[in-house]
């Protein structure tokens, strides 16, 4: 479809054509397209290529402003997508990546790529880095991290010294519902839950921290960068800016990697502000594959 | 096979996707018209689902997402509920020329029954509307929007002052335009009684939904869709099974 500054094109590809995406091409491509990486924005758990709240469609045609491409995909079981019978989730992953791969590379020549996702998009990035040369970045929104020494100290901090958490749970009157557990609880002699459980994760698979590593260590030796954003669904595993950099301890983080932690934001990005500001660091942080 | 593509003019393109009849020929075509917001994510996979049991079952189907939507061009910002409606008609439009069929029904999800009902109205171009779960007016979703999004703050105890400011000029997570909101209101039952009533089937999944015209045939069908939880994708089988049979009824 043709539009002042980018034109979008649906593809059906892939064996029997089963993968769906729509690919965002700048109208008028810059001089150095031929280096620009191509973003390709992986689902985000069972959500569609549009992504949480269009969050793909509005990354997708402002990134193209800055003259970049974009494939957003529904890989297999989301969307557009038939699943896969017979395959894992990672094998899923796998398959369709190698059919993006091969789509893009017949439609705009074997350029680099930067992935980007939310959760267990993310997470498929981390994965997919570790397999794939040409990926020189990523974006990960809420990734899998893993605690460092001060983790359950700050966690332990945080739940009992923000005021405004008692109040809004005196608000809510779960005061009596917690009181209520509590007595049922003691009278009966049972622990109490752990709240810092983590539910059951089925439709991705989480790397290992090793991976995780790799992937970062892997985009540093492609002189690549990586964005990372913690929301507040993170909190179970991340809850300090520069955590992620700690647990990796990966030379010269600080030079390639941008960690954020922003816990006022929803997993989602709800709030059309987070979303923006999203959008605006995206854009800045691209910046980097254009700078000279 | 499907076939995705944009249609309508170059600056207002919608996107669409077409499921052809299995078989090849079909004489009915259906327009699905989905709901808003946050809906439309909860029922993509859904009404994914319905259009490929409609097209094995001999039907043409067009899906469509509405400008400032999905992945139809425009920002939320810019469009209003004339747009929308506009764009319905001209799916049917174009799923008519696509299909070659002269039967066209339409399904109309949540805010999407309001739009389909608005769009078609007395119009003899559409032989049936089927609408699940249809919201009763602009002015009261409007209101749910509002709910949403005070909720949405209340638990969100890390924002600070000036975002919670800001936040509160949202509905559900969106800046709407000031037309959005003014055609919103506008937007009442009467969508809903400019149709004649034989053309008209609603399917509810709770037996305290209420439709504002009386006399048209309601279907309740059993599910827990809790309309205003803004997270989880829906995969209601009995809903589709009953949607699906009123779309394909003769």
């Amino acid at each position: 479809m043709p539009d002042y500054v980018l034109t979008e094109e649906p593809l059906q590809f892939g064996e029997g054509g089963r993968l769906f995406g729509i690919l965002t091409l700048p109208s008028m491509p810059p001089r150095n397209a031929q280096k620009l990486p191509v973003f390709v924005y992986l689902s985000a758990g069972l959500l569609h290529r549009v992504g949480p709240y269009r969050l793909h469609v509005c990354l997708a045609r402002e990134l193209a402003q800055m003259g970049f491409s974009s494939l957003r995909v529904d890989l297999a079981g989301r969307g557009d997508s038939p699943q896969r019978p017979g395959l894992t989730n990672g094998q899923s992953v796998a398959a369709d990546f190698e059919e993006i791969l091969g789509v893009l590379e017949s439609r705009l020549g074997r350029l680099p790529l930067v992935l980007a996702g939310l959760c267990a998009g993310a997470n498929a990035a981390i994965s997919l880095t570790l397999q794939e040369p040409r990926v020189i970045g990523m974006v990960l929104l809420d990734p899998i991290c893993f605690p460092d020494d001060g983790f359950r100290a700050r966690t332990t901090v945080m739940k009992y010294t923000n005021p405004a958490e008692y109040i809004a749970w005196l608000k809510r009157g779960e005061y009596v519902a917690w009181l209520k557990r509590r007595f049922k609880a003691l009278t009966r002699g049972e622990k109490q839950e752990d709240d810092d459980s983590a539910d059951a994760v089925t439709f991705q698979d989480l790397p290992t921290r090793e991976q995780l590593r790799a992937a970062f260590e892997s985009i540093r030796g492609r002189e690549g960068w990586v964005l990372s954003v913690f929301t507040r669904a993170a909190l179970r595993h991340y809850n300090q800016a520069g955590q992620l950099a700690r647990v990796l301890a990966v030379d010269g983080h600080q030079q390639f990697c941008t960690e954020l932690f922003w816990p006022q934001a929803e997993h989602t990005f709800m709030l059309e502000l987070h979303r923006r500001r999203l959008i605006e660091e995206i854009k800045t942080w691209a910046g980097n594959y254009i700078r000279p | 096979m499907i076939e995705a593509f944009f249609f309508g003019p170059s600056n207002q393109q919608v996107f669409a996707i077409y499921h052809p009849p299995a078989g090849g020929s079909g004489q009915v075509l259906t327009v699905i018209c989905p709901p808003l917001f946050w809906e439309y994510m909860r029922t993509q996979l859904a009404l994914r689902e319905l259009a490929i049991s409609l097209a094995e079952r001999g039907q043409h189907v067009l899906r469509l997402d509405y400008r400032g939507t999905g992945d139809s061009f425009g920002d939320l910002g810019e469009v209003a509920i004339s747009d929308w409606v506009e764009d319905i008609a001209r799916a049917v439009r174009e799923g008519r020329d696509l299909s070659g069929s002269s039967v066209v029904r339409l399904l109309g999800v949540r805010a999407g029954a309001l739009l389909a009902c608005r769009s078609a109205g007395a119009s003899s171009d559409v032989q049936r509307l089927v609408l699940w779960d249809p919201v009763l007016d602009g002015a009261g979703y409007l209101q749910v929007l509002r709910r949403i999004q005070v909720a949405m703050l209340e638990h969100n105890l890390f924002l600070s002052r000036a975002e919670r400011r800001e936040a509160m000029h949202e509905y559900a997570g969106h800046r709407l335009s000031e037309r959005m909101f003014e055609e919103f209101r506008l937007l009442d039952a009467s969508a809903y009684s400019s149709v004649p009533k034989s053309k008209l089937h609603v399917v509810s999944t709770s037996p305290e939904a209420g439709f504002p015209v009386a006399g048209v045939p309601q279907d309740l069908t059993r599910f827990a869709c809790n309309w205003e939880n803004v997270s989880n994708l829906m995969m209601p089988k009995l809903v589709l099974e009953r949607l699906s049979a009123c779309l394909i009824m003769s």
